[in-house]
């Protein structure tokens, strides 16, 4: 249904709710129409079923739920069939550019940039018997993954390949690449939009690279480290915290000059929950978090990364 | 992480000061298990059915196409990209 009938797009309430421009104003006009009227620029989040000149359809807010989705398509398409065909035909209505677009709240990558996608999952301990070469964790049933994406742009991606590398070379993980994955990047975000780890929250870290292998082909890289967040020195004494290692392997592929293979993963305790986050297991739990290279140029992966509505504070510069 | 493994398999008071002197390091990813484990984390293609949907990322693009196509639109709003933070 939600190919062959619709034209589907996603988007993030945080943005669109905000700007103040011709695609802001009219997807409030569109939910003005339904019971999300954003009061006190409270959230409009929810599925909505529209006509392009932006008639409501139908509209429930049921996050994942498919049971809910397949509800409202059915209960659009009925209403759009109800509609006359002079309103519904191809070309029956003409949309033009957006008069005007909003560039605070406009996302892109940088020219050149990195897109490396970000999957967390919350985990078990290991099923008895396992040995070291199994998985040092299991899945919990019915818990999907949730996704993010790293961005990394041209100059910073590079300045992970070593000038003049030799085999068995050990560097650290480039500063401001190592604050991203940290603060950004390994947070429990499988029950909603999480809280990021402010820069003191970084309690010890250690992210090296070591060279495995180079030629004039390109150079393998071995990421590994461990790290401790916590919302206090003390991470006994934290209400949230995550204490968690890293392994990951990054190729470099010299005659296509780009990062061929990025695929590191992360394992650790987590423990709490922010003001999104509700419904945390209790006690130190195991999360995962895994990261694979994206391929830039689909529209899914250009969606930014949930840390990026402060664009500065995501690349680097203080939170404004 | 700690060595959940060894937990099992030793007496409780030596989990206990087992577990004390590891508080302050996480059990580092072994290279033999890291492929199973990066699987384990990322998707299924089962799992992630939904990604086969052709979304678009701009609302207003999807306008331009629904009208051209003759078709609704189907926008999934939520706090946190529904392709990027669920």
């Amino acid at each position: 249904m939600g190919t062959e009938d619709y034209i589907a797009v996603a988007a993030d309430d945080w943005y669109q709710r905000r700007r103040q421009d011709a695609e802001g104003e009219f997807f409030r006009r569109v939910a003005d129409q339904g019971p999300r009227k954003g009061q006190g620029g409270s959230t409009r989040q929810g599925i909505y079923c529209l006509t392009a000149d932006g008639h409501l359809l139908a509209y429930k807010n049921a996050g994942q739920n498919p049971d809910v989705m397949r509800e409202v398509l059915s209960e659009g398409l009925a209403r759009w069939a109800k509609l006359p065909e002079s309103q519904r035909r191809p070309g029956a209505v003409e949309i033009g550019s957006p008069e005007s677009v909003d560039e605070r709240y406009s996302r892109t990558l940088p020219p050149g940039g990195l897109v490396v996608k970000a999957f967390t999952r919350a985990l078990d301990p290991p099923e008895q018997g396992d040995t070291a070469d199994d998985a040092p964790a299991c899945r919990v049933e019915d818990e999907a993954a949730a996704r993010d994406h790293l961005w990394l742009t041209e100059r910073e991606w590079r300045s992970l390949i070593p000038t003049n590398a030799c085999e068995g070379q050990t560097l650290s993980v480039p500063a401001e690449i190592a604050e991203r994955i940290l603060r950004f990047h390994l947070v429990d975000n499988t029950r909603g939009e999480p809280p990021h780890w402010s820069r003191e929250e970084i309690r010890r870290h250690e992210l090296t690279l070591t060279v495995l292998e180079t030629s004039p082909s390109g150079t393998r890289l071995r990421l590994e480290g461990s790290a401790l967040l916590s919302t206090a020195a003390d991470p006994d004494r934290a209400d949230r915290g995550y204490d968690v290692s890293l392994l990951g392997y990054i190729d470099y592929d010299a005659k296509a000059d780009r990062i061929s293979r990025f695929d590191v993963a992360a394992l650790g305790e987590h423990w709490g929950q922010g003001p999104y986050t509700r419904g945390a297991r209790p006690g130190r739990t195991p999360l995962g978090v895994a990261f694979q290279l994206a391929d830039a140029t689909s529209a899914s992966n250009a969606v930014p990364p949930q840390a990026a509505r402060d664009l500065h504070g995501y690349f680097g510069g203080r939170p404004r | 992480m700690r060595p959940l493994k060894f937990y099992r398999a030793l007496p409780l008071a030596a989990v206990v000061s087992l577990a004390a002197v590891l508080a302050d390091a996480a059990e580092p990813v072994s290279p033999a298990a890291f492929e199973k484990l990066h699987a384990l984390i990322a998707p299924d293609a089962g799992e992630d059915q939904w990604t086969q949907i052709p979304w678009r990322t701009s609302l207003w693009e999807a306008r331009v196409e629904a009208a051209r196509q003759g078709k609704p639109i189907l926008l999934w709003e939520m706090d946190g990209h529904p392709l990027g933070c669920t």
